[in-house]
């Protein structure tokens, strides 16, 4: 990896089950990966629904943002992809209580499905970020 | 932070949701995915999709310009629609209202959009 890229696993993330780390940090700026509403612990998803997995998902991207000298109020751009469209009301609800001004810019749309273990519950929600560092 | 970073304007759909229309950061200004509402009423505008998406773009374009930027200036761009059926006329739109140097583009199908929307369309410009 070029000396100026960083790839970066944190342990107080869930712990990524494909080829990608948490964030990248490049430039002043963390890129980090869609986190689902699990437990850094176990993996495993969070119970509450949405309102927990959001929480939860929220609470990762915290963790992996301080790892990398960012946090959520440094965070530029989101981008969310839900599974019931019931459930945004309560996925801003959440949002709204995690992110203080200067809130970030956002995009978030319907998704057919999120990549979820089979027989868990379903994933019902993800986000991701870009941040600045320093 | 020594200023705010934030853009939220009266010409655009005001934010129904904890978000803002735009910010800025390293040169670059990123804006909030914006659909067919008119800015004045706040509603979807009539006339289907190529109405939704025209009406997307003007408010894309405001929130540019306030910012200090133009659709000239966009290096990427990020589209979501609902049907497929209306990919013809996405393109068809989009050519118009987009001039070389295009943007780099992403854009596929969602399952839903916020409130029913049949498109949205963000993207990150430059500052200079």
């Amino acid at each position: 990896m070029p000396a100026a890229h960083r790839g970066v696993v944190s342990r107080r993330g869930p712990q990524p089950t494909g080829s990608y780390p948490h964030a990248h940090v490049h430039g002043g700026m963390v890129w980090v990966t869609a986190q689902a509403g699990r437990d850094p612990g176990n993996g495993e998803l969070v119970e509450g629904g949405m309102a927990g997995q959001m929480d939860r998902a929220i609470s990762n991207l915290d963790a992996i943002l301080e790892e990398c000298g960012s946090s959520l109020d440094r965070v530029i751009r989101t981008q969310i992809m839900y599974t019931d469209r019931s459930d945004v009301e309560a996925m801003d609800e959440v949002y709204a209580r995690r992110f203080t001004a200067p809130l970030p810019v956002r995009t978030s749309w319907g998704v057919k499905f999120l990549a979820a273990e089979p027989g868990t519950e379903l994933v019902r929600v993800q986000i991701d970020c870009i941040a600045a560092v320093g | 932070m020594s200023s705010d970073p934030t853009i939220t304007i009266k010409e655009a759909p005001e934010p129904r949701g904890p978000y803002v229309h735009a910010r800025q950061h390293g040169g670059l200004v990123y804006v909030t995915a914006q659909i067919g509402r008119d800015p004045k009423t706040g509603d979807f505008v009539k006339g289907g999709f190529e109405a939704e998406f025209n009406q997307a773009i003007d408010n894309l374009e405001a929130i540019l310009k306030a910012a200090g930027s133009s659709l000239e200036r966009v290096v990427k761009a990020q589209i979501e629609f609902v049907e497929e059926k209306d990919l013809d006329a996405m393109n068809r739109i989009y050519g118009e209202r987009f001039h070389d140097p295009l943007p780099a583009r992403t854009s596929f199908g969602a399952a839903f959009l916020w409130k029913g929307a049949k498109v949205q369309i963000d993207c990150v410009a430059t500052l200079d």
